[in-house]
């Protein structure tokens, strides 16, 4: 069994707008991490996640490969970190949606045993269930503050 | 994120496709070796040396009946890779926060 995040989100910026913060690598690294990626086919990259002692986490090397990229509609990207996180598929899909865009997120591939899927799952649907309502009440509040915290 | 280091034994207990598939038949019931040795391309050694390795993480208890050892599955020992998985979505989250965040900034003159 596989295991899939998914989120999607309502942008006012046009699709154009959304693909240059995806794949220009200077943006891209204020809201990820430090990276070589280049927008075409078959390009090799990494994520360089920085060390935090704080939470005793001793950094990452995140490795990719430009799966799709298709100009401003579809980039997929394989990510492997260690673990069970080998080859796993990051990809965003964006859709005219008025004057801005919907933005279809998603993380496929962990490998999760039916075992765990089955049975120690629901404990984590609550879970996220709960997450999610800390996250839109913490977007609102970003955004009654303009979001300053960036 | 990914702080997949504080637990490496359930996390690499689980990364080997075999012991996945060990941990699914274990998950319907409980099985001995040569039962569960049927379901795999490998020999009944290859498979007990994947299931000491399950018993090692915690995630399979043994139990004998007569002359048989029966593997139960302990799913509870999967906990630290449930919350794992919670923190790659709190990661995301926090990710396409930032991203609508700056594209906000970015769009205003």
């Amino acid at each position: 069994m596989t295991k899939t995040i998914q989120r999607e989100l309502i942008l006012p910026q046009p699709p154009a707008e959304v693909w240059q913060a995806l794949t220009d690598p200077a943006t891209l690294a204020q809201w990820m991490f430090p990276n070589d990626f280049e927008p075409r086919i078959g390009h090799r990259f990494t994520f360089r996640v920085p060390p935090n002692p704080q939470v005793n986490f001793e950094g990452l090397t995140v490795r990719c490969e430009v799966l799709e990229c298709d100009p401003p509609r579809k980039l997929a990207f394989s990510w492997s970190a260690g673990g069970a996180v080998e080859n796993t598929t990051v990809s965003y899909r964006l859709e005219p949606e008025g004057r801005g865009t919907r933005l279809f997120f998603e993380h496929s591939g962990f490998e999760i045993t039916q075992a765990f899927g089955e049975q120690a799952f629901k404990g984590a649907e609550y879970g996220w269930a709960r997450m999610h309502k800390q996250l839109a009440s913490t977007l609102a509040a970003a955004s009654a503050s303009n979001g300053s915290d960036l | 994120m990914v702080a997949n280091s504080r637990q490496p034994d359930v996390f690499s207990a689980i990364a080997h496709p075999a012991r996945r598939h060990i941990l699914d038949l274990l998950g319907k019931e409980d099985r001995s070796v040569n039962a569960m040795a049927g379901h795999f391309n490998m020999s009944r050694p290859a498979v007990s040396q994947h299931l000491k390795i399950l018993l090692d993480a915690g995630l399979v208890s043994e139990q004998r009946h007569g002359r048989e050892r029966r593997y139960h599955l302990l799913p509870d020992q999967l906990t630290p890779v449930r919350d794992w998985l919670a923190q790659y979505e709190r990661f995301w989250d926090d990710r396409l926060h930032r991203l609508q965040t700056l594209l906000a900034k970015r769009s205003k003159p």
